[in-house]
């Protein structure tokens, strides 16, 4: 049960009960700005009805041509409400704007330790289009998985024939 | 020709200048400097190279050479896109936007049909929020490139005007404003040009400000709202219908959207209230029964409680989606019975024993943590005997007693919720302690068997499932410290939080409530360590500050608080200065409807009293840590917008489940608002002490000709401060209540007010101001007054150390002998500034000034009464060093099987106190020698 709203900055000052989980990155308040700026249709926040912030989605859309897709830069839900679909709705909803604005796919990376995740993204229909090299920095830096779902304009299912090769993070763009 | 010549040359300078960039980019200011001068022998006339060294000057720290360069360059009036830019960067690390402006005025001048140049010109303005220049600079930018974004940087400018600029204080002009924004937009819709999103949605913001609803309906449900791609239109125009109070559209709208998804909350509680509205409607008409008792159809108004009723059951039949048991119509019911009671309205006819929703609701969804959240403010709708009743109605649906433990992790969770719901109810209070006793042990022995059962396999990134008993353990805990007014649970619950901490080491709820722990106890190290490892950055520097940064200053740490201080004082100023670039961002990709947010945001950044408070804090410790009167010569200023000053802090990251927090959230409760005052006046006390001490600098550094006015304006600021204070004390504010773990420590204003600041420094200023004025009466006088205060501190503080015998007492005694030695370290320095006055000046003639000898003696007299004050302090410390506080609690430990013996903790609340007296100590030997210069 979801207040589903946009991002707004006063947000950053209520999400602590989010971001202090330790796989939920805190950014930089420009990071958050730029997205708020030039994406504001896709920085969502799911409000619980106690007024509680449960979970956000960040995103964009971008790319040229049969590239032109949206990106999902950060979800995350906070321990209390998950198992309650919550992710999958907003992951619905960045889904239903990438299709309004025509894109070809929806993509996103993850760690490939993070199991959970992956198979969350499995459930919602994306598939391991690549394995991107050390693409997160730490000790050691870890691989992530480039998933992807196409979207209905990729009527062929292009975007998501997966690469038989690994990529090097400057590959991609 | 020439042009060719000029792309040549283009290419070449870029060529020379690119190890400049390239140095500025890695840091190495040095070698952009070297690098500037030699570009700029072999082509003195590259004016970039002379603004990459007027930014490289600045960086070095050069700043008065910077401005040399940048003023010779301005003369110039670059043009060109490199050089602008470096300028631009230069001015703004200079905090000088405003020449931004006058540097692109003057070239858009000289190249009046450069597009990127106006663009710049406008931005420049945007940065300084000069509404009106900015409407212009855009106008004049449409006029010869016209782009509709252009055309609507200029509307944007206009309504910024109305609700920010000349508009915000003249309801007149607003309109006037507001209309002709409006009239801009007509005009562009009617020669058919308003073709993205971004411009009907400024088109929407423009009709929303002047309340035309009507109108903005109309926008929606026509060709242009099939431009909002992005927006759910029958979702956006609820807002509007709600102003308008067109409840039945209302009604029909949300009906249909909730029977698409029934999880939609902000729609249930439109649709709730709109049936409401319509009942009150048709009561205050007097109109005829005409609905039929509980028929609600899809396509009908529902306006009778009845219909919401039976519209909510047909959603709770129409079941699950998603595979998820949805819990939104069941809320809904709660939501309906609220309202109707709020009314006055019958509700158990309908909907039956409220406790029994209770009951239904958790039987559903009590193995959801959530669960306590969805019901807690629904909890006002029972009484305090009902409440009580649910308690133990809800503990006995989940079959847990004393007896038995839970069988599944289900109903492990379920036991969890009815235990925190129970608590909510107020089941905890006024129980005697060997109750609280019996429910710690209770509590810890369910979480290490829920650990032992379910939290095995767990990642270290996961909270453990059973971690929840083992916070109620320590809430309780805290409850029992208040009873017992005795510190031993607040350790023992510290002990309990290590051990929960080594199982799940990421659960941030237990970190927080240690680092709350630790500093009750005066434990400032181990609140650092569980500080630490929350992994604190950014923005929650500032919405997080109170717990740990805002402490520091009364643990006596002065390392650590220095170093939390330039972290945090660094996170402020870089933001404030960067914030205006998400300003120019909104405009570049039309997100009109940021900006006011981003305005919003950037004044609630800059006026948190947690920065305000910092900045005053770091200025005091500068002059209680200097080693010398040159370290004090800059001065820092330091004027907060009193009125404007924001409480920035999340308090609801502390999870509460005491009864208070079922009506309000912590920030909007009585005790936050008045101690959010106590900490006003505190900084204000504070802010006017930093002021006197400054001017008093300032008298030394003034030569004798303005002496005068520096003395006048001196006393007026210690009469100011004495007044002020006088006025605080008036109000006897009352240290805001410990008895919730989830709120605060006290205010620094009472330990403030403890200490005689106003007695000693008072007294020294004007002691100083009286020998300036050759007062030899009040010199006397004063320093008599100043030597009585001084050895009544030292004995004042001695007792005071003496007296402390347990935990909770070594913090309230620590925050006050880091008080008095800031009180000394200060004295110390006006104490240098009178002896400064009064040495004897070789004159040119050879001849001693015999004036200012005279109160030399006075002066001296004064400084040997400071120095012993300082040597008896030093003595009093060092026994302090020893202080026994230590107590047994093995027992209690055993009791709640923790297998340790708590010496951790101990350790780590004694190596505090050690710390902090080491650095007081060291403190006040600086500043002995100090001023054992002066004899």
């Amino acid at each position: 049960m979801t207040t589903l709203r946009p991002f707004t900055c006063d947000d950053m000052y209520k999400f602590n009960n989010v971001n202090l989980d330790p796989l939920t990155e805190t950014y930089g308040l420009s990071f958050y700005m730029q997205y708020l700026a030039h994406w504001p249709e896709y920085f969502q926040v799911a409000e619980s009805p106690s007024g509680e912030i449960m979970g956000y989605i960040m995103g964009k859309a971008e790319g040229i041509a049969e590239n032109w897709h949206g990106h999902v830069t950060a979800l995350t839900v906070s321990p209390d409400y998950r198992r309650l679909g919550l992710a999958a709705s907003l992951m619905n909803f960045l889904e239903d704007i990438s299709e309004k604005k025509r894109c070809y796919f929806v993509d996103l990376f993850v760690r490939v330790s993070n199991k959970v995740a992956i198979n969350m993204y499995t459930n919602l229909g994306y598939i391991v289009y690549r394995t991107v090299l050390e693409y997160y920095s730490g000790d050691p830096d870890e691989d992530a998985y480039d998933m992807r779902k196409a979207c209905s304009r990729d009527v062929k299912q292009e975007s998501v024939i997966p690469l038989t090769h690994p990529v090097r993070p400057e590959e991609v763009e | 020709m020439s042009s060719k010549n000029h792309v040549q040359d283009n290419s070449v300078a870029e060529r020379r200048l690119r190890p400049i960039y390239e140095w500025l980019d890695s840091g190495n200011n040095k070698k952009s400097l070297q690098e500037c001068e030699k570009v700029l022998k072999k082509t003195p006339n590259l004016l970039c190279a002379k603004a990459l060294k007027a930014l490289t000057l600045l960086r070095i720290g050069k700043e008065s050479e910077s401005i040399m360069v940048l003023d010779s360059l301005t003369e110039e009036k670059p043009t060109d896109e490199a050089t602008l830019q470096a300028m631009t960067l230069c001015c703004r690390e200079l905090q000088q936007v405003e020449r931004i402006c006058k540097i692109y005025e003057t070239a858009v001048k000289l190249d009046p049909t450069n597009e990127e140049l106006h663009t710049h010109l406008f931005m420049s303005y945007v940065r300084i929020c000069d509404f009106k220049s900015q409407q212009k600079a855009a106008m004049s930018l449409y006029k010869f490139k016209p782009k509709n974004p252009y055309y609507c940087w200029a509307v944007m400018s206009i309504v910024l005007q109305a609700s920010r600029g000349e508009g915000k204080s003249d309801p007149k002009k607003k309109q006037l404003l507001l209309s002709l924004a409006e009239r801009m937009m007509d005009k562009l819709i009617v020669e058919n040009k308003m073709d993205a999103e971004q411009q009907v949605q400024l088109y929407i913001m423009i009709l929303e400000q002047q309340e035309k609803y009507k109108e903005i309906l109309q926008v929606l449900d026509g060709s242009l709202g099939a431009k909002l791609s992005c927006t759910d239109i029958s979702q956006a125009k609820i807002p509007y219908l709600k102003m308008l109070q067109k409840w039945n559209d209302v009604n029909l709208i949300s009906k249909k959207i909730l029977a698409k998804s029934v999880d939609k909350w902000n729609i249930w509680k439109d649709y709730i209230n709109s049936v409401i509205e319509i009942i009150s409607d048709n009561k205050n008409i007097n109109s005829t029964d005409n609905h039929d008792l509980g028929d609600s159809d899809i396509e009908t108004v529902d306006d009778s409680p009845e219909k919401a009723h039976e519209f909510i059951c047909r959603l709770v039949e129409n079941g699950a989606d998603n595979g998820f048991l949805l819990r939104g119509p069941y809320l809904a019911r709660f939501e309906l019975c609220l309202k109707l009671s709020e009314k006055n309205m019958d509700t158990f006819e309908l909907l039956g024993d409220v406790t029994e929703l209770f009951v239904e609701y958790f039987r559903k969804f009590g193995h959801k943590p959530c669960c306590v959240t969805d019901l807690r403010s629904y909890l006002k709708l029972l009484n305090e005997e009902k409440k009580a009743d649910l308690s133990t109605r809800l503990l006995k649906d989940v079959g847990i007693s004393a007896t038995n433990i839970p069988k599944s992790e289900q109903q492990m969770q379920r036991h969890i919720c009815a235990l925190q719901l129970s608590r909510l109810c107020g089941s905890h209070r006024r129980l005697p302690d060997f109750h609280l006793k019996a429910l710690v042990t209770a509590f810890s022995l369910h979480y290490q068997h829920g650990y032992q059962s379910y939290g095995n396999l767990l990642l270290s990134t996961d909270l453990g499932p059973s971690d929840p008993y083992g916070l109620l353990a320590v809430h309780v805990l805290y409850d029992l410290a208040r009873v017992q007014n005795s510190p031993e649970p607040i350790v023992v619950a510290l002990v309990l939080l290590e051990c929960l901490l080594k199982n799940s080491p990421s659960n941030f709820h237990a970190k927080l409530l240690a680092v709350r722990l630790y500093h009750t106890v005066g434990g400032g190290i181990g609140a650092q360590n569980m500080y630490n490892s929350l992994e604190i950055k950014h923005l929650q520097l500032d919405s997080l500050g109170y717990i740990h940064c805002s402490r520091l200053p009364t643990t006596g740490l002065i390392g650590l608080a220095t170093t939390f201080y330039d972290a945090t004082l660094k996170f402020f100023a870089s933001n404030y200065k960067d914030s205006s670039d998400h300003l120019t961002s909104s405009y570049k990709f039309g997100s009109f409807a940021k900006l006011d947010e981003f305005m919003d945001f950037r004044e609630k950044l800059n006026n948190s009293i947690h920065y305000a408070t910092v900045t005053v804090d770091r200025i005091m410790l500068t002059f209680m840590c200097c080693l010398n009167m040159e370290a004090l010569m800059y001065s820092v200023e330091v004027v907060p917008k009193w009125d404007l000053l924001r409480n920035n802090n999340d308090l609801n990251v502390y999870v509460s489940w005491d009864p208070e927090r079922i009506n309000t959230p912590p920030e909007e409760s009585l005790e936050i608002k008045n101690l959010f005052q106590q900490d006003i006046d505190f900084l204000k006390l504070r802010t006017q002490v930093v002021w006197c001490i400054t001017a008093a600098l300032d008298l030394i550094k003034s030569t004798d000709g303005v002496r005068e006015n520096h003395i006048q304006r001196l006393g007026k600021l210690i009469e100011d401060w004495k007044i002020f204070e006088d006025i605080i004390r008036e109000k006897k504010h009352e240290p805001i209540n410990q008895d919730r773990i989830t709120l605060p420590l006290p205010s620094r204003l009472h330990s403030f007010l403890d200490c005689a600041y106003q007695d000693i420094l008072g007294n020294l200023l004007r002691f100083l101001i009286a020998i300036v004025q050759e007062d030899s009466v009040q010199r006397k006088e004063l320093a008599i007054k100043i030597k009585t205060d001084l050895s009544k501190l030292t004995e004042n503080v001695e007792c005071i150390m003496k007296g402390t015998s347990d935990f909770l007492q070594l913090r309230t005694t620590m925050e006050y002998v880091v008080n008095n030695v800031e009180i000394i370290c200060i004295s110390c320095i006006i104490c240098n500034i009178c002896h400064d006055l009064v040495k004897p000046i070789q004159s040119k003639k050879g001849k001693k000034n015999p004036v200012e000898s005279k109160g030399r003696d006075t002066v001296i007299d004064v400084i040997d009464c400071l120095k012993t004050t300082i040597i008896k302090f030093v003595t009093s410390l060092h026994l302090w060093q020893a202080v026994s506080t230590r107590t047994d609690i093995e027992v209690e430990l055993e009791c709640l099987n923790l297998n340790n013996n708590g010496n951790s903790v101990f350790q780590n609340i004694l190596s505090s106190h050690v710390q902090a007296v080491n650095e007081l100590q060291s403190v006040l030997n600086t500043k002995l020698k100090l001023i054992n210069v002066n004899s």
